[in-house]
This record gives structure tokens, sequence and C-alpha cells, in this order.
């Protein structure tokens, strides 16, 4: 016999126990995989974005109060276009609607005759002009969820519009987005003469160093504003803030709660065990051993219920990423990094679960336990 | 008192509760040597218990000396580990395991040596048979008798091939045919291993088959030496 085997064995001899404590910790961590894999694909899908339009600097306003940087002049991109190093601007305005039956559908309005159209792609149909306000197009995963085809009507707020073509997109986020002129944005949203992002194209072969001087004269040159690489779309995104906090929340409690099951299951464990306890020492079990045997079974069951955690975590993201609040926007990014952290957690939650019962019953005295 | 060949030495060994309330060993001295098989005998809270309790490194709370294998047991800083080298113990109530298998319970102090899995098995399985009970290996305590289940228990007790065994009533709880195995097995080991054993008992029987009996009263040694002849 093993000594892993007795550490199943102690974990079979309550079997409906363990499995409820095994259900407890993989919720648990499902709660940390699901919810940070959504997060992550949130923050993927807009760097993808930025990836698939190329650009190499951001604009938007430095504070904002809600899911959209606030709006600012369209009349700065002059000075913009001036600075050194910088190729293009483009402007765009972009928000969050509801879309008919669809809760939460992103509009995006594009400066016409800039490189922001560039990495899209016309499927059928033709891009909407600065001459018409009440065209748009819609990206094949919009047009698939609104089920929408060339010249069929989209009610977005009070205006009705008509779909004049449909594109595709390498960003999953542009493919469940509606793309219109940026004038007929700012007319939709009340906002003329503005815009809530620049995006700027550098010269090629501008260091690294230089696109840095430049993002940092950029936010000094315009109060309100600020400059941010692609890459770091997330700590410039107040949504992505609010999902990744609400993630390590929601995900924090559930890990509260599966440790203290693990606890709970463990503890009981060896208060019932407490004379078998006395007898393993008795018998010359060093009290290191008894630690150990205790702390195993409560890594086991919680490693156990860590692999659990990850393949439910998993199937949660796929079910939560295919609900109308999140579908056509992010696809779930569960991949092994974020599965070997969860694991990592569920270790942890194990060490933190079974050292306060691994200790209660190491410092048994064996007399004492022999008597019970 | 001391011996060349003295195993174990009490010398004034007390032992109080309760604050000193209630005296369980009044002064106790005596000297078992290698091999020699001595039964403790005497009324119910005589101190026969709490003796075997700090004979067996299970008590270090004691005033006087006591020495195992030239170990002083008082401040052991490992008993554990002590106990696992130099002690086996057989119970009044067994004390195995009730969810592992005889052979299991058997392999279960071999955990404190670098012994290989499978080696633990064909030690534990030499001992089962060694007390005659290789058919009833992978019975549970549950489905064995008491006579059983105790020699389990002696087999568990040898487990480490300890140089002292000591036996707490290992007939108490048993019927006169199983006592009287039980008592054949702990002489046949005495005889093949020329084991050190000390069995504190009621029985009279169990007591006569020992070569010297201590007796006990009230946490005093009454009679020194008592010797058996067995």
């Amino acid at each position: 016999m093993s000594f892993f085997q007795l550490i199943l064995k102690n974990l079979f001899r309550r079997r409906s126990r363990s499995l409820l404590t095994l259900g407890g910790i993989s919720i648990g961590i499902a709660a940390v995989v699901s919810l940070s894999g959504i997060a992550s694909g949130f923050e993927r899908s807009w760097a993808n974005v930025y990836k698939a339009r190329g650009t190499d600097l951001v604009v938007t306003k430095s504070v904002t109060r809600s899911t959209m940087p606030g709006p600012f002049p369209f009349a700065l991109k002059a000075e913009l276009q001036r600075m050194p190093h910088v190729r293009e601007v483009g402007a765009l305005l972009s928000d969050v609607f509801s879309v008919e039956d669809s809760p939460t559908i992103l509009v995006i309005g594009w400066e016409t005759k800039t490189s922001l159209w560039n990495h899209v792609k016309l499927v059928s149909g033709k891009w909407p002009d600065d001459s018409s306000k009440n065209t748009v197009a819609l990206g094949t995963l919009n047009a698939e969820m609104l089920g929408k085809t060339l010249g069929d009507k989209v009610q977005i707020e009070s205006g009705e519009y008509t779909v004049c073509g449909i594109f595709s997109s390498p960003a999953l986020a542009e493919s469940g987005a509606i793309v219109m002129p940026l004038p007929a944005m700012q007319s939709l949203t009340n906002k003329e003469g503005m815009v809530n992002f620049f995006d700027i194209w550098l010269e090629p072969n501008t260091s690294v160093g230089d696109t840095e001087k430049l993002r940092v004269s950029i936010k000094a040159k315009f109060e309100g504003l600020t400059a941010f690489n692609p890459g770091s779309v997330a700590e410039n995104n107040i949504a992505m803030q609010i999902a990744k906090a609400m993630t390590w929340a929601v995900s924090s409690i559930a890990l509260v709660v599966g440790a203290i099951g693990v606890m709970n299951t463990i503890l009981m464990s060896v208060f019932e065990r407490l004379h078998e306890i006395g007898i393993l020492l008795a018998i010359g079990w060093r009290r290191g051993r008894i630690m150990q045997m205790i702390l195993a079974e409560s890594l086991l069951l919680s490693l156990v219920g860590g692999f659990a955690g990850c393949g439910l975590g998993a199937v949660a993201a796929r079910l939560l990423q295919m609900s109308p609040w999140v579908h056509g926007k992010l696809e779930a990014d569960v991949g092994l990094p974020l599965l070997g952290i969860a694991l990592l957690i569920a270790i942890a939650l194990g060490a933190l679960g079974g050292l306060y019962p691994a200790w209660i019953g190491s410092r048994m005295s064996p007399a004492t336990a022999l008597r019970q | 008192m001391s011996s060349k060949n003295a195993l174990i030495e009490v010398r004034n060994l007390r032992r109080s509760f309760d604050y000193g309330a209630v005296q369980a060993l009044r002064g106790i001295s005596f000297t078992v040597e290698q091999g020699e098989f001595v039964s403790i005998m005497g009324p119910s809270g005589s101190g026969k218990t709490t003796l075997l309790n700090i004979l067996g490194a299970l008590d270090s709370e004691f005033e006087g000396a006591v020495t195992i294998d030239s170990v002083e047991m008082r401040h052991l800083a490992e008993p554990e580990r002590f106990r696992s080298r130099t002690i086996g113990f057989v119970f009044q109530s067994f004390h195995l395991l009730p969810a592992l298998t005889a052979l299991e319970n058997v392999q279960m102090p071999m955990f404190e040596r670098k012994w290989r899995a499978s080696e633990r098995r064909t030690r534990a399985a030499a001992l089962l048979g060694s007390v005659g009970l290789e058919h009833r290996m992978d019975h549970r305590p549950s489905k064995l008798s008491g006579g059983e289940r105790q020699r389990v228990a002696i087999a568990r007790s040898l487990a480490n091939e300890p140089k002292l065994l000591l036996a707490d009533e290992p007939t108490g709880n048993l019927d006169s045919s199983d006592a009287l195995k039980i008592l054949e097995v702990l002489g046949a080991i005495h005889q093949q291993r020329n084991m050190t054993m000390i069995v504190v008992t009621h029985d009279c029987d169990v007591a006569a088959a020992t070569n010297r009996t201590l007796r006990v009263r009230d946490g005093q040694l009454v009679e020194k030496q008592i010797s058996n002849g067995a």
C-alpha cells in the first residue's frame, strides 16, 4: 500500500462529503476560469481591433464616466497631424446601443477616406458614404445576429437606417458592429463636430523610443486627452477595468467559499479520526507525517476539484459567450496560462484549507486520543 | 540495580495528575533485562497503564529516571521516532484502523521506514503468516474475530522489528480460547526473536506464561519480583 493509496482510501471513506466538497471547489475554480476567460477575451478582442487596423497610437479622453470615452473636438486632428512621425490620423466616434432585439451593439462612425476602412472587407453591397446619413454597413456577425441583409431597415434609437453593405473584419468586436460614416454617427448621437477616438498611424521605421516620446508629448500638449499603445488598451478602457474588477470580486467570493468548504470537510474528517490519528502516533508515525497525510488529502481534493473546475469553466465561458449580451463582442480566452493559474489557485485553496486541520491533527497527544 | 544487559531501567518513577491531587505512580524502581518476558499485574487504578504509557514514550510528564535502550525517556526530543524504531504496542482494544485490511494495518508503522510499497507488503504478509493469518490478510477488522484482530495487532507491533514489545491487557477483550491462542503467539515471538516483552494483565494465566511478574498496587511495586519459571 502506498501513501497515495492511503490518502485515496481516507477520502473515499466519506464519498458524499468528498464529492460535495469537490463540487464546491470546482464551482469556485469554474467561476475564476469562465469570468477571467470572458474578461481576457474582452481585452483581447479590443486589442485585435487595433491590431487589425494597424494602429500605432490611440488618442482618447483621459477621464471618462461611462463605458465609452467622452467626446472631444474633431478639429484637434489637424494639430495631431502636424506632430513628428505622424503619417495619418483617423477619427471615429463609437457608442453602444440597444438595437432591436440585441441589448448591446457597438455602433461606430468612421471618418471616410482614412486607413480606418482598409482592414475591413466588403462582402456584399457597398460602403455607406458621407452623402447619405441613413445608410449603414453591418459586420457579418451583426447581420447574422439581427437577421438582416442588404436593403433591410435597422432601427437605432429614433433613427431608421438602410443596410447598404455587409463587411467582414479580422476583429470579432467589429464583426459584431454596425459601421456608418462619422457625420452620420455625430448626427445620431447629437455630437456634431465631435469624436471619441483618434487612431494614429506613424511613419514606417519609427522607433519605439520615438513612439513613446510622441505619446508623452500628445498627453502634454492636449489637456484632458491621453495617448496609449494598442497593447495597453486594458488600462485605458473603463469597461475592461470594470469587467476585470467584477471578475476578481466574484472569483474571490467563490474561492473563499471553496476554501471554507475544504477546511470544513478536512476538519470534520480529522475530528472524526482523532482516535485513529492517536493510533498512528502511538505506533510511531511522526507528527510531520500526520500533517503530510491530512494536507495531501486536502490538496488532492482541491486538485481534482481544480481540474473539474477548469473543464466546467471552459464550458461555462462558451455558454456565456453565446449569451445575447456577449455574443458577437468577444471570444472567451480560456488558454493554458489561465488554466494553469486556476490549478495553482486550486492547490493554494487545498493548502489553505488543509493547514489548520493538519496542525490540529498533528498536535494531538496519542495517549489522550487512544482513550477516546 | 543497573545491569550490563538491562534494556529498561526505572528509578524512583513518580507520576501525578490533576496538579498532584492524584498520585498514579509513587516511586517505582525496577530493571528489565534484554530478552526478558515480564508481566505487570495489579488491580484497576493501580497505575499499570500509566507505567506502560511512560515506558512506551506516550507520556513524558513524570519524575524520576526511565532509560530504555540507553535512551533517557524524559524530555525525549522525538518520541514518535523512538517509538517507531524501538517499541511495538499491543492494546487491549486492538486499535486497528477500521477502513484498512489486516495487511494494510500491519503496513502502517512501516511508513516510517524507507521501505518500498512492495517490500512493506511482503514484510506485512510474512508477519501475518507468522501469527497464522495468511488466509485473512484482505479482511477488514470488522470481518475478523476478536482473537484474529489481536493477532493482526501483534503482527503490526512487530512491523518495524522493535526491541521492546509492550502489551496492555492483550487478552482482556477475548474469550478463553482466543486468549490462549494469543498467549501462544506471544510466547512463540518471545522464543523465536528473544524479544523483550512487558505485558500488563489481570489474567494469572498470562502472568504465569512470563518469566517474571511485577505486582503494582496504589502506584507502588508491592513485590518486586516473582519468578514464574516460564
